[in-house]
């Protein structure tokens, strides 16, 4: 069995504050090892949104409470097993984390032609913006 | 491209071959489905439903079902289970198009959430059902 594997960010509960951890759980990267190689390689871009973040919006599920979307934008991802290309600046890649900070959700979304650092239609999808980058 | 941050601890975990197959993410109380080893885009069509397109040429190779405990406490196992498909130990076998439909009938009836969730259940899905052992909360 796979480790966790943490990963220093933000605290969303506390932006101005300390770093925290986010946790990879080895179940789930595991899993993409195994049976999804080319989500697994695209692990890289989540651990570059959770470090280097550009949005973080709270609450992002009907029927879950808590939780945040971290956005960002990596330079590059895999889009085919051994085919990397430059990541489009149409969209935006989401790292979804539960309230304990484990991450659940990596993926490119579309981004909000308005303010390409969020996913299209945030305002109607998340309850609101935590913490935003000025960089 | 530098070595995976992950490389050393999956070093002991063997090879990696893509498998089409619906699994249940405790840590998001979500079902995911990829039918293809490729990178996706996700679009949202409501609180329930994602589809996966292709990174490569937009085509849908996937599906997200979120809130997976939600639907389960309002329709109930018995409800989404495929008795048919119960084994010998009496294993459940959870429909995937039934929680597609209990996932439907959450929302408002849009025209544009009715071609979604068709076009995800017309999808090329290898296997339509998952286990309810595997269905455990975090």
């Amino acid at each position: 069995m796979a480790a966790d594997f943490a990963c220093k960010t933000i605290d969303p509960g506390n932006p101005a504050g300390p770093m925290t951890d986010a946790i990879f759980p080895g179940t789930y990267t595991l899993r993409l090892y195994k049976n999804s190689p080319v989500d697994y390689e695209n692990l890289r871009a989540p651990k570059y949104v959770l470090e280097d973040p550009k949005r973080i919006f709270f609450g992002v599920r009907v029927f879950n409470q808590g939780g945040w979307c971290y956005t960002g934008h990596p330079a590059e991802w895999c889009i085919r097993e051994r085919i990397i290309v430059p990541f489009s600046k149409d969209r935006v890649f989401a790292v979804y984390v539960n309230p304990n900070m484990r991450v659940y959700e990596c993926r490119a979304e579309y981004a909000d032609p308005q303010d390409p650092a969020c996913p299209i239609q945030w305002q109607q999808r998340y309850r609101g913006l935590t913490w935003k980058s000025t960089s | 491209m530098e070595k995976h941050f992950l490389a050393d601890m999956m070093a002991a975990e063997g090879p990696s071959r893509f498998r089409a197959e619906p699994w249940y993410n405790p840590d998001g109380d979500c079902i995911i489905y990829k039918t293809a080893d490729e990178a996706i885009v996700a679009d949202r069509i409501d609180e329930l439903l994602t589809v996966y397109n292709s990174a490569v040429d937009n085509r849908p190779i996937g599906f997200q079902i979120k809130g997976v405990h939600a639907i389960i406490r309002k329709f109930g196992l018995d409800g989404l289970a495929v008795t048919s498909q119960s084994d010998a130990a009496g294993v459940k076998y959870i429909s995937i198009a039934a929680l597609l439909l209990a996932a439907y009938e959450e929302g408002e009836p849009t025209l544009a959430r009715r071609r979604a969730y068709a076009a995800v259940m017309e999808g090329p899905v290898q296997r339509r059902t998952i286990s309810a052992d595997e269905l455990q909360p975090a």
